[in-house]
């Protein structure tokens, strides 16, 4: 196992570099906006990419990059959309409203969606099954920027009881903030509880009519007892993986919703470093999630021995 | 210029409630006239009517985007310089004309006036005096205009208790036109005869950098004439190419035979290496393909050489006379509303010297950064506002700045309400409140909610709010038009393409004028306004109804006999057949079914003459069908498809009875995203509608957009300098080309039949000018490339917080001051009582 982590780890490190030097490049070799012949600006603008170093060879640039990165952990200035600010200090202040917004989302989401999953697995083929069956296809079929206007439009602009967008400010745990959060909270949840209703219903629907849960039963252990200590057990090889990506999707945020609710987060960070080309902060964003992606594939595929110790990663048996 | 007047806009537009000003403390005349039917009311003769000193209003507005950088060196968009703008201030004001601030021969409330701001009076014209001590920055034949000194109050400061001075002015053109920092906004400085002597030397110190010909209205010709050589001669590579030397410089000459490569050519392909000398013999010198289409002025010119470490003071014609008195030189002649428009008005924005510096870094590769306006602490203010609060990407408030002049000024920021003939202080809002709201729906709901100030009517809401009493139009200064594609040679290639079926299909036809003119008048511009948004009005003429020609005295082109006799013109109306030109005006719809079959039959005959076309059973029908491709940048776009519906609709409708019946359709490209415009002209798509501007005070140099080939985005197929126009002027009748009567009307010297013609403002009388204008406006119509079409204007809603103080629009204050009916207190419980009452505020 430690074999297989490091191997992994080290897997890990050179996908990132390989990534990061190619967005760095990439992001580089974009054509600048067509400027109006005789547009005022022009020389300005040139003077300015002389004195960034910009048309150094790429392979100059990406030394530089990387010098000032590994000495002190510098990212760089931003250029164009916070200019003369530190991308890294840019970012983290732009994360803490995504990640609460989608962290109190799935706090709840995740245990609601498992345990509905759970009552229409073992009341499956009654009412309750299709009620909530039903119910959740509708959920998943419905993209969430439409919760997103009926929640608003209902809960904030008919009934009044939540403001129409999230608080200004950045008082993160006030009360104030959090009534201001929930109708975004509400807008994710949707799509997340019907989500991890429908995986744990189709895993443990699975597992109660393994032929394992027969002898647990033949073995005099309970419903609940064969229930909990087995089925549930095994089907969570399937849901944790699932918990995993929900919380690493906390990082990434919803622009839509971010959109609709007026969140200050990170949905379209990286979109608008790309359309405005602002080297510095679209790399970094770019290598946060692309280290945060890869060290979750990590580990999920650890968890997995954990969770069904059957599973030997790393094992050639 | 389209910048200067958003930054001017900015400026007038930092709180809702923008009034009139006062005469001036000595009487002098502003540059607009005051002496006119009101007469100027003496200061101290009025009792101005205060608003409750305990009182707060609050200004709420939404954006979609809020800057992270709004620094007024730096800054690259507007959004920025709403940002900024209630921060700042300027030399000078323009305001409306009220009892206290009469113009000459108008009306109070239908036109502006220009009064001091935080200069202390109107400035004095010091060319003589500068030149001698200075007569390297003033030609020797010049005696006024050049150099103007500037009085200032002195009791300005920031909002930090930093006292300005003409010192901190000198001081903020230094830090602009640092060359270590490379600030965007630089180029404002130094550009056009409205810049800065010495300015664009200093900033652009120890470098080289090409002077296109246009810069000194010259040619290739004309330069070598002059005695130099080819060698001197430069081609700027990469924006005419995409390209760069391999030591990453834009320009080479065009004897230099290195091939470079382009990246945008598969290699392989014809042009994947072109060399300057390659571009100088196959497109831009005097046998190529681009010979005197403009090109070869603005990508080719000569290499000047900047001095290394210049003193400010020698070469920068922008100093402190004394603690009080600032002047700026300036490299052309200006005076009259230009002076303040574009002039000493707005091209420097102040900054707090030490702030400054505090913002000032540089990374560890030596290059410098500027966080200055960047956040609160960075944001000093020496406007009306002063920023209390940021949040990235989120809000950014602001609350009054107790430390500026205006706020206590009886003279200047007082203004005469016209309904109740009461004095009110200019600014009434007290705080501004502005969030980023990306989504309509959600500004709808906070507008009904009473926690926005104003919102923009949506199409879907013309049904239920366009009659409201709070409802107000803003029209746009152009006209957008559909413009149709008449690059043949772009059509023929299509049809040359694997799979165009020729026997069936057929795009050439589509680049005819015959076409054009067929297509000109099959559509009813009113319906396709009810259509398309209820807030679009029809349009006629190129240049639409709030290009303002005599800045001076606010008056609108379209207003003029020479403007509607060319609508009268271009649309074949009879003139003798109505009472005045105004109602010949009114019976313009540009549509005429009768006129168009008939135009649609002559098309066809052209397009069969020529073989575009086949009639192969001679039943008088085109055999193949005519597929339009209308340009939209983006799949789904609701607008772009309703448009296409109309169109598409209304022109198959018009061709029935016609050869095309059946056969003409108007179809969505494909998606071009941001080379909408380059299908446009090489001729892969056919038509799209859009509005091209210019400055809203100068028509004459708007027509830029259809008359300069540099310009012109149908310069593939038509050529402005081979365009003969023939006009008679003052008894005289000259013959020129469209391009040298455009260039002569925006004051450049041109020859035409061995003798030179300049009609510039200072050459000629306004009604000369005119009627070049619309000569030329007419001439470019009868292209019929671009069909004028409507206007693109917008209504919102105003808060009833709120209320305009003027009933008539204006381009510069909009509908005048705004003033609010209820206090923030106040407006809360009306807002909580009609809530509870009808679930919302009724609008």
């Amino acid at each position: 196992m430690l074999k297989y982590t490091l191997q992994r780890t080290l897997y890990m490190i050179l996908v990132f570099f390989i990534i990061t030097f190619m967005c760095f490049v990439l992001i580089r070799m974009l054509p600048l906006p067509t400027l109006p012949p005789g547009d005022i600006h022009y020389d300005v603008i040139m003077m300015r990419r002389e004195a960034l170093g910009y048309n150094k060879p790429y392979i100059e640039q990406f030394a530089i990059f990387l010098r000032g990165l590994f000495t002190h952990f510098d990212w760089g200035l931003s250029e164009k959309l916070y200019t003369g600010q530190p991308v890294l200090d840019v970012f983290l202040m732009k994360l803490p409203p995504t990640m609460i917004v989608n962290l109190y989302s799935i706090l709840w989401t995740i245990p609601i969606g498992i345990a509905l999953g759970i009552c229409a697995a073992l009341k499956k083929n009654t009412w309750v099954d299709y009620s909530i069956s039903t119910l959740t296809m509708v959920v998943i079929s419905v993209p969430s920027f439409v919760y997103a206007f009926l929640v608003q439009y209902i809960f904030c602009f008919r009934l009044r009881w939540f403001p129409l967008i999230l608080k200004g400010g950045t008082d993160w745990f006030s009360f104030e903030m959090f009534k201001s959060m929930i109708p975004a909270i509400l807008s994710l949840s949707f799509g997340v509880i019907a989500g991890f209703c429908r995986t744990t219903r189709a895993e443990l629907t699975e597992v109660l009519t393994s032929e394992f849960m027969l002898l647990a039963r033949t073995k005099g252990l309970t419903r609940t007892q064969a229930t909990v200590r087995h089925a549930l057990r095994n089907c969570f090889v399937v849901i944790v993986p699932g918990i995993f990506g929900e919380f690493i999707g906390i990082l990434g945020g919803s622009l839509i919703i971010e959109s609709i609710f007026s969140i200050p987060g990170v949905g379209s960070l990286t979109l608008d470093a790309i359309n405005s080309q602002d080297y510095n902060l679209f790399i970094m964003s770019t290598c946060f999630y692309t280290a945060i992606g890869l060290a979750a594939g990590l580990v999920v595929d650890i968890s997995y021995g954990f969770i069904d110790p059957r599973i030997r990663m790393g094992s050639k048996k | 210029m389209k910048r200067t007047l958003a930054l001017l806009l900015a400026l007038l537009m930092i709180v809702p409630a923008v009034a009139g000003c006062t005469p001036k403390k000595n009487g002098d005349d502003t540059g607009t006239g005051t002496s006119g039917n009101a007469g100027p009311v003496e200061p101290g003769s009025y009792q101005i009517t205060e608003f409750p000193a305990d009182a707060t209003y609050t200004a709420r507005s939404a954006m979609s985007k809020i800057p992270g950088n709004w620094n007024p060196h730096d800054y690259e968009s507007d959004d920025a310089s709403t940002i900024f703008g209630y921060l700042v201030d300027g030399f000078y004001s323009i305001t409306y004309n009220d009892a206290l601030h009469p113009v000459e021969g108008r009306d109070p409330f239908t036109t502006y006036t220009i009064i001091p701001a935080m200069a202390a009076d109107m400035p004095t014209d010091i060319t003589e005096e500068v030149k001698a001590a200075h007569p390297d920055w003033i030609p020797a034949d010049a005696t006024e205009g050049y150099a103007w000194s500037i009085p200032l109050r002195d009791d300005l400061y920031f909002d930090t208790g930093y006292k300005i001075t003409a010192e901190t002015y000198v001081q903020s053109m230094k830090y602009i036109l640092d060359p270590r920092l490379g600030n965007y906004r630089a180029a404002d400085i130094y550009n056009g005869s409205q810049g800065i002597v010495g300015a664009e030397a200093y900033f652009k110190q120890g470098q080289t950098s090409l002077v296109p010909f246009d810069n000194d209205s010259t040619t290739y010709a004309d330069f070598i004439a002059a005695g130099h050589t080819d060698d001197e001669v430069y081609i700027d590579i990469d924006g005419f190419w995409g390209i760069q030397t391999a030591d990453g410089k834009t320009f080479a000459c065009i004897t230099d035979d290195t091939m470079i490569r382009d990246p945008a050519i598969e290699e392989g392909q014809p042009e994947d290496y072109v060399s300057a000398k390659y571009l100088w013999d196959n497109y831009l010198g005097p046998n190529g393909a681009y010979a005197g289409s403009g090109y070869d002025t603005a990508y080719v010119g000569y290499l000047k050489s900047y001095a290394a470490d210049p003193k400010f003071e020698d070469i920068v014609g922008f100093y402190a006379k004394d603690e009080h008195t600032l002047v700026q030189v300036f490299k052309g002649g200006v005076s009259g509303f230009f002076l303040y428009y574009g002039g000493i008005q707005d091209s420097l924005i102040l900054v707090e010297p030490d702030v400054y510096e505090s913002c000032l870094k540089q990374d560890e590769t030596g290059a410098w950064y500027n966080d200055y306006m960047t956040n609160k602490e960075t944001s000093p203010s020496y406007g009306a506002y002063s920023m209390t609060s940021y949040q990235a990407d989120k809000q950014v408030t602001y609350a009054k700045n107790e430390k500026w002049y205006g706020w206590h000024d009886d003279v200047n920021h007082v203004y005469m309400d016209p309904n109740d003939g009461n004095v009110y202080r200019t600014n009434q809002t007290t705080n501004i409140d502005i969030q980023v709201i990306k989504e309509t729906a959600t500004r709808r709901q906070q507008f009904l909610m009473g926690q926005l100030t104003t919102f923009n009517l949506e199409e879907t809401d013309f049904e239920q709010y366009g009659h409201s009493e709070y409802a107000w139009s803003y029209p746009s200064e152009t006209c957008a038009g559909l413009w149709l594609t008449g690059n043949m040679e772009g059509l023929t290639a299509r049809e040359a393409a694997d799979g165009f079926d020729t026997a069936t299909m057929d795009v050439q036809t589509i680049g005819l004028k015959s076409f054009h003119k067929a297509m000109a008048v099959s559509f009813d511009r009113q319906a396709f306004c009810d259509e398309c948004h209820p807030a679009y009005l029809p349009g006629f003429g190129l240049l639409g109804d709030q290009f303002i020609y005599d800045p001076e005295n606010c008056l609108f082109y379209r207003d003029t006999d020479q403007a509607k006799q060319a609508l009268c013109d271009f649309y074949s109306v009879d003139t003798s057949k109505f009472a005045s030109l105004d109602e010949a005006v009114d019976s313009i719809t540009g549509y005429d079914p009768d006129a168009a079959k008939q135009l649609f039959q002559d098309a066809f005959e052209e397009s069969l003459s020529l073989g575009y076309i086949t009639d192969a059973d001679n039943d008088g029908k085109c055999d193949q069908k005519i597929t339009m491709q209308f340009i939209v940048q983006t799949s789904g776009d609701d607008v772009m498809a309703r448009r296409v519906k109309f169109l598409n609709s209304n022109v198959q409708e018009i061709v029935k009875g016609t050869p095309f019946e059946g056969k003409v359709e108007i179809v969505e490209s494909a998606p071009t995203a941001d080379r909408w415009l380059d299908t446009y002209r090489t001729g892969e798509c056919d038509m799209f509608i859009v509005g091209v501007g210019g400055s809203l005070v100068n028509p004459y140099n708007a027509m830029g957009i259809y008359c300069d080939p540099s310009q012109n985005l149908t310069a593939a197929w038509y050529d402005p300098n081979s365009d003969m126009m023939t006009l008679t002027i003052n008894g005289e009748e000259i013959t020129m080309s469209v391009y040298n009567w455009y260039a002569a009307m925006n004051g450049t010297m041109v020859t035409a039949g061995g003798k030179s013609y300049s009609f510039g403002s200072a050459d000629c009388d306004v009604d000369t000018r005119l009627t070049i204008l619309a000569a030329v406006e007419g001439k470019i119509m009868q292209c019929y490339d671009m069909l004028p079409f409507c206007n693109f204007g917008s209504k919102i809603l105003l808060t009833q917080q709120q209320f305009n103080v003027c009933d008539e629009y204006n381009p510069f204050f909009d509908y005048g001051p705004r003033r609010y009916n209820y206090t923030d207190a106040e407006w809360e419980a009306y807002c909580q009582e009609q809530i509870a009452a009808h679930g919302s505020l009724q609008y």
